[in-house]
């Protein structure tokens, strides 16, 4: 029978049913995707829509030299550095929270449903609150800081979830080896437990960078007068009607694509070196 | 599906045989063979056992048997039927998997009845049949349980009750034994035999123990890497291995090999490498002077005594390299200059000439309870099972 | 929880190790949802803003409110639609991905070809479908060129259809990971022992397939209804701005300055889909999948 697993005799019918579906699904996932791509080099015409005609970089180069579009480049540093902040400060709270939830302690119940309500909770609703408390304690609100709430609050459920798959299986014995051997418990953390886990933390960065990175819900009312990139393409989709924002969804998907590329390989390149030895 | 709960009830006719044979099997993963050539006729209402180590194919076999696996060349026969190309339930087949695969949704009724609700039969008539195939395993007041509330034993039960209530004419058991503890497993152990004397149908019981096959089978098949290398009694294949490879595996024997020097009698006069001479008796194997031979003597027919050398027939001197007390007897393990030698020296024996490491020693037996093996050894170097067994 | 080596130990290290998420949540998710509930019964001023007060009229305005329940009914709408389908896509997707792949690797491979764009753009990903579903976009051209058609399709675009596109685009992903994850787990030698049993395909699926991947189900179900109960801006922009969600009455207030009003359609909505949630935790012990 097909369902189980290593036979290798013919295939059944169904695997080149779903495998179609696999291949359709696979085309309406990325094939929008890539018709911004090869648009955002359309010429001089402007279109919007295929055929590409005289193919040109210059919506590329109107989004660095800003005439019609909005701050592009100013966004873009704002929105990176807000990224990068989001992902350090996800790595280490929810890695140090993962392991405290390793022990049973008072709370712990309550502390995870919070944070599964933190997941569930409308972005918009809480793009909301944040600006209100921020009212009422009379801070200004800016990207680095109440947008920055507003990120983690959606990022550490996340990267907490992702700590509890890789700790589950971490086993407790690697640790208890450690310490019969003399280590101490920061060394213990620091040569076996972070090293096993290294990989584990490297998706949670990941998780962390592009939440914030393409985050819109929870940015819109606390980033505070200065947008960060995506509000600036939300800004742009009502105002900008020429191919610069196809260019500039190039370049944002590049962007990630590379902060993939650079996670997913990274994670291999430590499995194969596991695997194989140095 | 149109078959109705009578069906289900009856009985399968007694004559009908669960008697296997596979034809020529052979099964390919990729570019590796799995298992070559295998012909093999197992007899209704036999306990065989297939024996090796992990890898050799034996679960392969199983699994092409229960029709998990499709064979890539050859024919399986149940009974008069050719059940290649068959789904399992139509074999008359039932599966008893090594991690017992208890469906961990349903309770332990609802998994023994699962057979029938795929019959379609009534939610009353299935739970009721279900619970009498509990109550045979002894488990009817568990039977609101869910399968992670069971230990290890029950979980077992279960299992067999829910391959029995397929009314099986062959039950297939995949490393049955191995998930239990020491105590467990030979309980169950006699548990499954008594309960395959009572249903008289064909059990195929794969395993990589070898004291686990010859308690249990009326037949034992022992597998190489791919290849049937023996497939007897027990008690042939632990007394008269065919090759060097079986009577290692099974352990309790030493491999020796030498040429034929001469054939007078019925008795070949055979010498080693390293010089010991040996006799063994010619049944029906025929070997040429000059030619390669290789004989396997029991450990626990070897005496021991001190000495440095031997010229005798039947013989060989070494040094002790270690004594392990086994209880009843003692193993005593010698290098000598063909290689590691073991002698099974019954305790009495032992305490009244103890030997230590160190000791030289000369091991030797009798004409008669030397057995030719029908290949040469190759002389497999390091050999996992080359001390494997008792 | 797996419980970590322990010896009897302080618990103050643990209490500092969960300090810093708690901090986070309760300073960004815990005060400002609770802030959001008391502005709800304040009293809105024009001229003036917010006056602290004890009303209960910004809640009889919006539930007395005909379009609020439109509103409601449209997003509900969505919902169903969205999650039937994107369960039907992630079921079969990961069933495929864990049940038919034969090799491991190239499951793995297939998999995060699907995950990849979770990581990028949502924007962009939704804009993406202006020149695929547009009057002169790909499909309405090849459909014209065929002689399928002779006038472009107005629905493709900025209509319920591409507000059903969208979703489905951006959140079938949260339906195919917890799926696949709970797929995974399932041991092979159950759907064999299922077969035995003479199960057929459906059989197994429906027996023993459907029912272990439950807690994935009621996760995926979990994601994408509080996504497309919460979203605003996916249904403006790819309606054109013709359909409403339950937010936009949050986005309208919020242009005039109406917090109370739009903190009260706030917890609206958070009551909702906390009820949703709550349901879907009782039907399925999603916490013990999850720290399984």
């Amino acid at each position: 029978m097909a369902a189980s697993s290593p036979s290798y005799g013919p295939r059944p019918w169904t695997f080149y049913v779903l495998a179609a579906l696999f291949a359709l699904f696979v085309i309406f996932l990325y094939g929008p995707m890539i018709a911004v791509l090869i648009l955002s080099f359309q010429g001089p015409s402007a279109s919007l829509v295929f055929p590409l005609r005289d193919p040109s970089l210059m919506w590329f180069d109107e989004l660095f030299n800003p005439r019609r579009t909005g701050d592009v480049v100013g966004a873009f540093n704002r929105s990176l550095p807000l990224a990068v902040g989001v992902m350090l400060l996800t790595v280490l709270i929810s890695v140090t929270a993962g392991f405290a939830f390793r022990r049973r302690f008072k709370g712990a119940t309550a502390i995870f449903y919070t944070a599964i309500a933190s997941l569930i909770v409308p972005g918009l609703v809480l793009s909301i609150g944040i600006l209100v408390t921020f009212r009422y304690l009379g801070w200004p609100a800016s990207w680095y800081t109440s947008a920055l709430g507003a990120h983690l609050s959606w990022a550490l459920p996340f990267g907490l979830l992702i700590m509890f798959a890789i700790l589950g299986r971490l086993s407790p014995s690697y640790e208890e080896a450690a310490y019969d051997l003399g280590a101490s418990k920061w060394q213990t953390v620091k040569e076996v437990v972070v090293p096993i886990v290294f990989p584990g933390m490297i998706a949670v960065a990941l998780f962390g960078f592009t939440l914030s990175y393409d985050e819109f819900p929870r940015s819109w009312l606390t980033v505070g007068s200065k947008n960060t990139l995506p509000l600036e393409i939300w800004t742009m989709t009502t105002n900008v009607t020429s191919p610069a924002l196809y260019a500039l969804g190039t370049v944002t998907t590049i962007v990630s694509f590379l902060v993939i590329a650079l996670a997913l390989s990274s994670i291999i390149l430590i499995q194969r070196k596991r695997s194989r030895g140095k | 599906m149109t078959t109705t709960a009578a069906h289900v009830s009856n009985a399968r006719p007694l004559q009908e045989s669960g008697e296997i044979r596979l034809v020529d099997v052979a099964k390919q993963f990729g570019n590796t063979y799995a298992v070559q050539n295998i012909n093999l006729t197992i007899p209704h209402g036999s306990y065989c056992c297939l024996l090796g180590p992990s890898g050799c194919g034996k679960t392969t076999i199983l699994r092409m048997i229960a029709g998990h696996e499709t064979p890539s060349s050859g024919e399986i026969y149940i009974g008069k039927d050719m059940v290649v190309g068959k789904a399992p339930v139509e074999r008359g087949t039932a599966m008893m998997f090594q991690s017992y695969a208890l469906f961990p949704h349903l309770s332990i009724l609802d998994n023994v009845a699962f057979y029938l609700k795929m019959r379609n039969v009534g939610k009353e008539e299935r739970r009721q049949k279900a619970l009498e195939m509990l109550q045979r395993v002894q488990l009817d007041h568990l039977k609101d349980r869910m399968p992670a509330q069971l230990s290890g034993g029950q979980q077992q039960r279960v299992a067999l009750a829910r391959s029995l209530i397929t009314n099986p004419k062959v039950l297939l058991l995949d490393e049955p034994l191995s998930a239990l503890d020491e105590f467990l497993r030979l309980r169950m152990r006699g548990e499954l035999k008594s309960l395959q004397d009572e249903l008289g149908i064909t059990f195929v019981h794969v395993t990589h123990t070898q004291p686990e096959a010859i308690a249990l089978a009326d037949m034992v098949v022992v597998m190489d890497t791919g290849r049937i290398d023996q497939a007897d009694t027990a008690n042939v294949i632990f007394n008269k291995p065919k090759t060097p490879y079986v009577a290692r595996f099974m352990g309790g024997q030493n491999v020796l090999t030498g040429t034929v020097e001469s054939n007078s009698g019925g008795v070949f006069k055979l010498k080693s490498a390293d010089g010991s001479t040996f006799e063994a008796k010619a049944g029906d194997e025929t070997a040429s002077a000059g030619s390669k031979l290789s004989v396997s003597v029991r450990r626990d027919h070897v005496a021991l005594r001190r000495g440095d050398g031997t010229t005798e027939v039947n013989s060989i001197a070494g040094v002790v390299d270690a004594t392990e007390y086994q209880g009843s007897y003692v193993k005593v393990t010698i290098n000598t200059a063909g290689g590691v030698f073991v002698a099974n020296v019954s305790d009495r024996a032992y305490f009244a000439e103890p030997v230590d490491t160190g000791d030289k020693v000369v091991a030797s037996w009798s004409t008669e309870d030397v057995h030719i093996l029908s290949k040469a050894d190759t002389g497999v170097a390091g050999d996992p099972y080359l001390d494997g067994g008792h | 929880m797996t419980s970590a080596p322990t010896a009897k130990r302080s618990m103050l290290p643990t209490y500092l190790q969960v300090a810093p998420l708690t901090i986070v949540l309760a300073l960004f998710f815990i005060v400002p949802v609770a802030l959001v509930v008391v502005v709800s019964f304040f009293r809105y001023q024009m001229l003036v803003g917010i006056v602290p007060d004890f009303t209960l009229k910004n809640y009889i305005d919006l539930l007395s409110n005909p379009t609020t329940w439109t509103l409601y009914r449209s997003t509900l709408k969505f919902t169903l639609i969205v999650l039937a389908i994107t369960f039907v896509l992630g079921f079969w997707i990961a069933y495929f991905l864990v049940f038919h792949v034969r090799s491991l690797l190239i499951a793995i491979g297939l998999f995060l070809v699907c995950t990849v764009p979770f990581w990028t753009s949502n924007i962009i990903r939704m804009i993406s479908w202006r020149p695929v579903l547009g009057t002169e976009g790909l499909i309405n051209s090849a459909l014209l060129k065929m002689g399928v058609i002779d006038q472009p399709l107005q629905w493709l675009l900025y209509s319920d259809f591409s507000v059903v596109v969208a979703y489905v685009h951006l959140f079938t992903l949260f339906m195919i990971v917890p799926i696949f994850n709970s797929m995974a787990r399932i041991d092979k030698s159950l759907l064999e022992a299922a077969v035995d049993a003479g199960a057929t395909r459906w059989g197994v699926i429906w027996n023993v397939v459907l029912p272990l991947s439950k807690t994935g189900i009621a996760l995926g179900a979990l994601f994408v209804v509080t996504l497309v109960m919460g979203d605003f801006f996916v249904v403006t922009v790819m309606s054109g701005g013709l359909s409403g969600s339950a937010t936009s009455g949050i986005f309208n207030d919020l242009q005039f300055l109406n917090y109370p009003r739009a903190a009260a359609s706030a917890v609206i909505l958070l009551i909702v889909v906390l009820l949703i949630a709550a349901s879907i935790f009782r039907l399925v012990d999603v916490r013990k999948e999850l720290v399984r």
